[in-house]
């Protein structure tokens, strides 16, 4: 009984589903096999990355004062950091979209130390030459970062001196 | 507008160097601490957040630091080749720092459930190796109450079934001795006094009358016939009793310290059989100290246990230790003849054992005595005959 289905079952897909087969292959348009990626594509991925990093350090500062953690010395500078990297983000967001995505200037360098900004409204310029200083936002976040962290290392080294034990995350 | 473009150089590759700087100081930091708690998953996040972050920050600051340096060297055709990568590079890792930041809630669930179960964990280990180490000690305790306790009912026994003897027999000694006495007084009066048969008449009365005094103690260790309820003050009765007694204790040498509770409340005894126990017990302290030491009288009440407790310690000889379970019995003592009849502590056992408390004692031989008396605070006393004691009346 089941030698007999299957034979029946194979010459059904011989007759069937082999023609449409054959005929897909040679119907093939170079255009279906792979979508390209063109210029935009990169920088639209990148701005999503800063939105992505901006959400989960927001999540991040929520989830620690929700756990009562910012009351902790060292997860209350974590706090901050994440905070300052937030506002680096947002930085970093508008100065690519300033200069890259909506091309509202154009950049020429003058000289060594010169540049020259193009646009319609200098508040524009004004605001991308302040944005391109990014790193007056980063370096301090990962500064309140560090602060944090040694602050953590420290208290857990406190701990094992007075008690002998591990130290817990505490609130 | 040209502007210089100094500042934006200078932020960016001071930057760029504090950044690397600043991670691998943030790795340092967060190793050491999963370096040395290895089980703690909030540092092991935290190391994996900090790992990358640090790789995000090398790769920024490598290529923005790279890329002023080429745009400097006038080679800004390189920096156009290399600059997709870094950028990819750069936005992998900022995914990467994005992603593992939003495992924070879980991990912060499993490791609160992962330090509950090892604190329970811990108290569980703990309170193994509390009992493990307190197992002997606490068999032994038990085994010694477990002693004590069979040696107080057999003491109990005992002194029950010689109550129940002393009882029948002086039942019977004191009709005979009251007709004796009777018929002593009666022939006394027929002869003159001064008389040879008179006076040896009165030596038989006299006799007589110690027989009975006698037979009376034997009874009131065997039962105690209806004690009176009255309400006392223990620490008043005790003055009393102390004034009474000063004038044939010669207290020139003796100390007597007094350590009232002041909170003892009003109890429901008979208080003429209580004053005669403490009589016992102090006549028996001075004794022991031979009219030179302290005795220390200290009433104690136990709120919680309603028992007021009176202690009485000397620091007379002590009573050996074989004599230690028999100073109950009637007729034992260990004063020379005719100092004392044996009676004295096995009528007081009788009179608190009516009052629904017991007598304890310890002595050091040497180094003195204690008798502790406990008694309920206002309890029913017991209006019957102590049956323990006393058993089913004869005759």
């Amino acid at each position: 009984m089941k030698n007999k289905r299957t034979t029946s079952v194979f010459p059904f897909l011989c007759r069937r589903i082999g023609p449409a087969l054959v005929f897909l292959q040679f119907s093939v348009v170079p255009a279906m096999a792979t979508q390209t990626h063109g210029d935009p594509e990169g920088l639209v991925v990148h701005q999503i990355s800063h939105l992505f990093f901006m959400f989960s350090m927001g999540l991040l500062i929520y989830w620690i004062r929700s756990h009562g953690l910012s009351k902790n010395p060292g997860w209350r500078y974590i706090q901050y950091a994440a905070l300052l990297f937030i506002i680096w983000t947002v930085d970093a967001f508008f100065a690519h979209q300033i200069d890259e995505f909506y091309e509202w200037i154009r950049v020429t360098r003058t000289g060594p130390w010169q540049i020259h900004i193009e646009t319609d409204n200098p508040v524009i310029a004004v605001f991308y030459y302040l944005t391109k200083m990014d790193h007056l936002w980063c370096v301090p976040a990962l500064w309140f970062m560090y602060l944090g962290l040694r602050r953590l290392n420290r208290e857990a080294q406190h701990k094992i001196a007075q008690t002998g034990f591990q130290q817990r995350p505490e609130s | 507008m040209t502007v210089t473009a100094l500042p934006i150089w200078l932020v960016d590759v001071i930057g760029a160097m504090a950044m690397i700087a600043l991670s691998g100081l943030c790795l340092y930091h967060v190793r050491a601490l999963s370096r040395r708690d290895p089980n703690n998953v909030i540092w092991t996040y935290l190391l994996w957040v900090s790992y990358c972050l640090c790789g995000f920050a090398i790769s920024r600051s490598a290529g923005h630091i790279l890329k002023e340096l080429l745009m400097l060297g006038g080679h800004a055709g390189t920096w156009q080749a290399i600059r997709p990568y870094s950028g990819s590079i750069n936005t992998f890792l900022l995914f990467l720092v994005a992603s593992f930041t939003l495992f924070f809630e879980r991990v912060w669930q499993i490791y609160h459930q992962m330090s509950g179960d090892q604190e329970a964990l811990t108290r569980a280990h703990e309170q193994v190796l509390e009992l493990n180490e307190n197992l002997e000690k606490r068999v032994a305790e038990r085994t010694r109450a477990l002693a004590r306790s069979e040696k107080q009912i057999a003491q109990a026994d005992k002194l029950a079934s010689i109550g129940q003897l002393s009882s029948g027999i002086a039942h019977e000694i004191n009709n005979p001795l009251g007709i004796i006495l009777g018929y002593t007084q009666l022939l006394s009066r027929g002869e003159p006094a001064g008389s040879q048969k008179y006076e040896d008449l009165k030596i038989i009365e006299k006799n007589v009358k110690a027989c009975k005094a006698i037979v009376e103690d034997l009874l009131n260790f065997a039962r105690s016939p209806n004690p009176r309820q009255e309400k006392i003050n223990i620490n008043a009765l005790i003055e009393d009793v102390l004034t009474f007694i000063q004038r044939r204790l010669r207290q020139n040498a003796l100390t007597i310290i007094k350590d009232y509770d002041t909170n003892a409340p009003a109890m429901i005894l008979d208080g003429e059989k209580i004053r005669q126990v403490l009589i016992n017990l102090l006549m028996n302290a001075q004794h022991a100290t031979d009219n030179k030491g302290t005795i220390i009288i200290k009433t104690t009440y136990d709120v919680s246990c309603r028992q007021m407790r009176i202690s009485i310690k000397d620091d007379g000889y002590g009573i050996e230790r074989e004599n230690l379970s028999r100073i109950f019995d009637p007729f034992f003592t260990t004063k020379s003849t005719g100092e004392g009849t044996g009676l004295g502590l096995a009528v007081s056992y009788g009179i608190i054992k009516s009052h629904g408390g017991h007598i304890d004692v310890s002595s050091e031989p040497g180094l003195g005595t204690e008798f502790i008396l406990t008694l309920p605070v206002n309890p029913e006393i017991q209006t019957q005959p102590n049956e323990d004691m006393a058993g089913k009346e004869t005759g």
